[in-house]
């Protein structure tokens, strides 16, 4: 147990979550922008995976940013694909986000299969390249605190700092943009946009397309920082556990990074654990997070009714 | 709309025909994509269309094959149909689809497993479990208002979680280290109807199935109630139908379905063990059977048919030519997202005669003034 | 030269329908222009038009003496045009600033300037006299307010001219005075109101000109100082008589519905419905009056078991009600024919036969142990189809194979299919054309000679007039005036009663209580 203690306030544990944390939390904020324009996008999953595998095998052929660039890419494409057929076409968002999903799910396997000359499972054959990491070991020159600057905040991938950004840049466009406000507008009631001339089409669209870029580019950290290279299926689920997280941090980007971070501690403990103890239940604890979506979910639900009553309705 | 004027049945016929009409364009479109891209990728794409459309009922066992997986699809589908008709968007059957092949395998590995109640047993656990399963997030919408799409999708990842966990730590299994459990002893096996073939008691359990739910779904008071939430719910609240009692109950059988498919995996003679991650995504495959079928529960089978056709004739190709299966997701997104959408011929002949750079149509300009 | 004319509008619906056939309209810079008509005169549809959202067959707008077009509201609204809706088009969750300057945002570089959007709606609510707090959400605001802030939406839009559809239908008597005041106020500073009205006193204390619709045609164009309220609705309904239906002489002695002390209170938790005491007697029609959203609408969802009650007792055929299920007083001879007939009242995508049963599920005659009788829904449908002379493919088609008004006779078959002892309407004939409206009147009063008591609600005060026994007048919730239907009691006398300008004494109405 006390190792177990050790593991968990140590910086190598912090470095750990901020890793796990990454993907999940660009998810999140790809979620959350569909969601506040009245999408729930149920293809974050189907993105991410295509995010990766796309980093993966640019990244065979050019540098890393272009691969990143990538794999933003082809999540912001399904995200217009989404669109299309959701907007043009009339089909059913969430059908049409399983569309996406099944297509990334047999699609991946088949381009990796393609790239590697017929293995399906992972990319390992592949030269693929990583991401880089920020070296501020040169923190530890401040006196004091230096050296735990350094463990805390050296190491880190590129795309995290630019996470961090992105959330900040997320609830800079919502809450102080004009564009913002269209888009919460177009979400909770779009006949009120549209009276004003706002074309709200067109605005579901882009939310959708930047959700998907999002999704994209945490694919792209998952498969070029936290792994590097492909598996299949080697998003396991983020794609929801990130529309989870919007739901826990009550639709705001402070609140969805603080769900993303909790939910990314809870990824990097069911990492840390089997290495600890033989019968590490890692399992049970990759469980937890779709467990507190779902107690936040009736959590929310119940919270939203009692206002209601509150107000005097039966 | 079709014209009042006819006989009636003349117009449902030849809704029905624009319906199938709508299908097999979807699907060939699908084709077409998928040979284009065999065309681009494989040294010998007429070679992989052959395997993929022509061998399959050469042999008695991939026959099998076929048939073992429509009976699977068959129950999806049918899982999904339901949920669907009371425009519920549940997307739980995979975790059912886990939970009730937990249930089968705790009755198959124990004393009971070994006697003749093994397999009526099993079924029965694992139906149980499923609508337990199914039940939860009905009852999360009904009586907290929590989204049934989100919490089916969590509870998904809770059951495989829960699998993975129990089968490398609880269930008994062969050697330590490996992630099956042991064999089901015979008597928990269902029983083949055709030697040296996969298809087993699943293929009438499924027929069964079919038969059940049509008869539900159109024959009793609780299928027309159904429909009616399905098609208005403020109707039905108006009519005086419980529409949250409905909705719950239907997410409930569909569970239960679920449930049986799990049981149809692991007691089957495809596998005949518990083992982890044995459902392949095949359960997320329902949701094009119903769609394509329309929900209707007697052309689940009709339409699993061809999509289980399809999905076993790529693996025949994945084996003997170098094209993967998996490009088979290519042609199931494809027709979801043709067959859920307003496409139609005329719609993409005008798309492709237009390209991509126009001006917003009459049509959205009218949409944004409403 | 005129500011606004419309020459020769026709429009015809898809489905048939002409709401608008050869309509005139001379609109002067700077007057405050009524356009009044009956339900179904076709102004609602002209406003559209003026606003571009709906576009005409024939005819032509001209702007400042040009020929304009416009295919969307945008347009409209660059050429200053500014358009309130009865429904409001507000988020609610965004402060009052919010949403008047969605859409035309103050921006520096990519930031939303949110004090100078605070300022300048300041700056236009204080100009125009439209007092509203720019910060709070709209959803906390009472209608009057939010009715504001839509008039402040085309005004910061730079609306030259308004165009206001039914403004005072859901506000109270005090609150229309402070919108007559408003409305002077952006008179005077130039621009010009286009308002859109049914009630005669309104119109004549706020407008200057006034056109006169009637069945989609122009009557008329007046000066108000020109006409009294008599000549205005002569011109409006064309000829003196209202359409009156032929009614037998009925025994009214069995009470069959009795209401007591009932309370509604809405989902913003404001009482709708505030201590309501009525009875309705078999073979009689009571007529709820009231401007819309005084409750009545709320009362009738509280009998047919569709609302919640805050308080109260229901009793339908000598029995309580109060807790009953939907279907339990259907049992008891309970029937309603929903005002939005088509949204609420059918399963479009069902078939006609199942629609026709839909509210009998419990009953022997068609299902037996949770099984369907398939035969006798069909031989239902049959019978029903040809009694009420619904013209539709088969049993087996489709509602949304139907047109319209077929639509609506599935609903009133359905309803009426046996004689109920207590019936509910609402809104029976809006929406509605002559004809239909006949069929819609005859039907129920076939019901009420046959013996079933019935509660209507409307907003016509002729249709309440033609049809009913007793009338009751509902102002906030309550009962303020009961009247006995005679050939003298006039809209006017109801009118001073529905606006809350009086209310009689509990002697007064007793004897129309009964």
């Amino acid at each position: 147990m006390t190792e177990l203690f050790l593991t968990v306030f140590s910086a190598a544990f912090f470095v750990t979550i901020i890793r796990t944390t990454t993907p999940l939390l660009l998810a999140t904020m790809g979620g959350l922008v569909a969601d506040l324009s009245g999408a729930l996008n149920v293809a974050l999953e189907g993105m991410m995976l295509i995010g990766c595998l796309t980093a993966v095998i640019v990244s065979v052929y050019a540098p890393w940013y272009v691969a990143v660039g990538a794999g933003l890419g082809a999540g912001a494409l399904l995200g217009l694909v989404m669109a299309f057929f959701s907007f043009r076409l009339k089909a059913d968002i969430i059908l049409v986000g399983f569309a996406i999903n099944i297509l990334a799910a047999g699609g991946t396997v088949f381009a990796l299969a393609l790239a590697t000359g017929g293995d399906k499972g992972t990319s390992i054959n592949l030269q693929s390249k990583a991401v880089p990491s920020v070296d501020l070991s040169f923190l530890d020159a401040i006196p004091g605190v230096g050296p735990v600057l350094t463990a805390f905040l050296s190491g880190h991938s590129v795309l995290s700092w630019i996470a961090a950004f992105i959330v900040f840049a997320v609830w800079y466009f919502l809450f102080r943009t004009p564009w913002g406000l269209w888009l919460r507008g177009v979400g909770e009631y779009p006949a009120a946009p549209e009276a004003a001339g706002i074309p709200v089409n067109k605005v579901r669209t882009w939310s959708l397309i930047v959700s998907g870029a999002l999704a994209g580019l945490g694919g792209a950290q998952l498969a070029m920082f936290n792994y590097v290279g492909f598996t299949r299926d080697m998003t396991a689920g983020r794609g929801f556990i990130a529309l989870g997280a919007v739901l826990l941090g009550a639709r705001h980007p402070v609140g969805a990074l603080i769900a993303a971070l909790l939910f990314g501690a809870f990824e990097a403990l069911a990492v840390v654990m089997p290495g600890l103890f033989n019968e590490a239940p890692a399992e049970l604890i990759r469980m937890i997070p779709f467990i507190v979506t779902i107690a936040a979910l009736i959590l929310f639900s119940v919270r939203a009714q009692r206002a209601l009553a509150l107000r005097g309705v039966k | 709309m079709s014209s009042i004027s006819g006989t009636n049945k003349s117009s449902r016929w030849s809704a029905v025909r624009k319906e199938i009409g709508r299908a097999g364009g979807a699907l060939l479109i699908s084709l077409i994509v998928t040979f284009v891209i065999v065309l681009l990728t494989s040294k010998d794409p007429l070679g992989a269309f052959e395997q993929l459309l022509t061998q399959l009922p050469q042999k008695t066992r991939t026959f099998g094959y076929w048939i073992d997986d429509v009976a699977k699809l068959t129950i999806t589908g049918l899982a999904f149909s339901l949920v669907f008709q009371a425009r519920q968007f549940s997307m739980g059957v995979q975790g059912q689809v886990y939970i009730g092949a937990l249930a089968a395998t705790y009755v198959a590995l124990s004393p009971l497993g070994a006697s003749w109640a093994g397999i009526p047993l099993g079924i029965a656990a694992a139906m149980l479990a499923g609508a337990v399963y199914g039940f939860l997030p009905g009852i999360a919408k009904a009586k907290l208002g929590a989204n049934e799409i989100v919490s089916s999708l969590m509870l998904n990842y809770v059951a495989i979680e829960l699998c993975n966990f129990l089968v490398r730590t609880n269930l008994p299994k062969p050697q330590a280290g490996v992630l099956t459990t042991n064999d089901f002893p015979d008597s928990a096996v269902f029983p083949m109807l055709v030697d040296k073939t996969r298809i087993d008691l699943g293929l009438i359990l499924a027929i069964v199935a079919v038969l059940v739910v049509w008869f539900a779904v159109y024959r009793t008071s609780w299928g027309l109630k159904l429909r009616l939430v399905g098609h208005n719910a403020r109707f039905a609240e108006y009519s005086g139908i419980k529409s949250t009692f409905i909705m719950v109950s239907a997410m409930t059988a569909s569970g239960a379905l679920g449930g049986l498919l799990g049981s149809m995996f692991v007691q089957g003679q495809t596998y005949g063990k518990l083992t982890v991650l044995f459902e392949g995504n095949l359960a997320f495959e329902g949701i094009l059977v119903a769609i394509v079928a329309r929900s209707r529960p007697l052309a689940v089978p009709i339409v699993a048919l061809f999509y289980g056709y399809l999905r076993q004739g790529a693996q025949l190709m994945n084996i003997r030519t170098d094209v993967p299966a998996e490009v088979i997701g290519v042609v199931t997104a494809i027709i979801i997202l043709l067959v859920s959408s307003s496409y139609s011929l005329a719609f993409l002949k005008r798309l492709f005669r237009r390209g991509v750079a126009t001006a917003p149509t009459p049509a959205a300009a009218a949409g944004a003034a409403k | 030269m005129a500011l606004l004319e419309a020459i020769g509008i026709s429009k015809t619906y898809p489905g048939g329908v002409v709401a608008n056939d050869g309509v005139n309209l001379v609109v002067e810079s700077g007057e405050v222009h009524a356009v009044v008509g009956e339900n179904g005169a076709g102004k609602s549809t002209l406003m559209k038009i003026l606003f571009g959202i709906e576009q005409p067959n024939a005819g032509a707008l001209m702007l400042d003496g040009k020929p304009v077009r416009f295919a969307n509201p945008r347009e409209a609204i660059e050429a200053g045009i500014g358009m309130v809706f009865q429904h409001f088009s507000l988020v609610p969750s965004f402060s009052v600033y919010e949403n008047v300057v969605l859409g035309s945002e103050p921006r520096s570089g990519i930031r939303f300037e949110r004090h100078k959007a605070i300022a300048e709606v300041k700056a236009i609510s204080d100009r125009f006299r439209l007092s509203v707090d720019p910060m709070p959400a709209v959803m906390t605001l009472p209608v009057g307010q939010q009715q504001r802030v839509e008039i402040l939406k085309a005004l910061y839009r730079n609306a030259r001219i308004l165009i206001l559809d039914e403004p005072t239908a859901v506000l109270a008597p005090q609150e229309v005075q402070e919108l007559f005041v408003a409305i002077r106020s952006l008179v005077a500073q130039g621009k010009t109101v286009i308002f859109i009205a049914h009630k005669l006193p309104e119109v004549l204390e706020i407008s200057d000109t006034i056109t006169v619709m009637r069945q989609g045609k122009t009557v008329g164009q007046v000066k108000a100082k020109e006409v009294t309220e008599k000549s205005l609705a002569a011109m409006m309904v064309g000829r003196e008589v209202t359409l009156r239906v032929e009614r037998k002489a009925t025994d009214q002695s069995q009470r069959v519905a009795e209401i007591e002390g009932l309370r509604v209170v809405n989902a913003r938790g404001t009482e709708v419905v505030a201590g309501l005491d009525l009875n309705v007697h078999a073979g009689e029609v009571v007529g709820l009056v009231g401007v819309e959203g005084n409750g009545q609408a709320e009362t009738l969802e509280a009998v047919a078991g569709l609302r919640a009650i805050a308080a109260g007792t229901i009793r339908i055929a000598d029995k309580d009600a109060t807790a009953m299920s939907v279907l339990d007083r259907r049992a008891l001879g309970l029937a309603s024919i929903p005002e939005d007939r088509i949204a609420r009242g059918l399963a479009t995508g069902a078939t006609v036969a199942e629609n026709l049963v839909a509210t009998r599920l419990n009953e022997t005659r068609y299902v037996r142990n949770g099984l369907l009788d398939l035969k006798a829904i069909k031989a239902n449908a049959l019978q029903l189809i040809e009694r009420f002379s619904i013209r539709v493919g088969g049993p087996a088609s489709t509602v949304d194979t139907l047109s319209g008004g077929n639509m609506q006779k599935v609903v009133v078959a359905r309803e009426l299919a046996e004689q109920p002892k207590l019936l509910l309407v609402n809104q029976p004939t809006r929406g509605v054309d002559l004809g239909a409206t006949q069929f819609i009147w005859r039907t129920i009063t076939d019901a009420r000679d046959a013996g079933a008591a019935v509660l209507l609600s409307s907003a016509d005060l002729g249709e309440l007039l033609a049809l009913s026994d007793r009338l009751l007048v509902l102002y906030r919730g309550r009962i303020v005036a009961a009247f006995v239907n005679t050939p003298d009691l006039t809209p006017e006398t109801l009118g001073t009663y529905m606006l809350g300008l009086s209310t009689q004494t509990a002697d007064e109405m007793k004897a129309a209580l009964r």
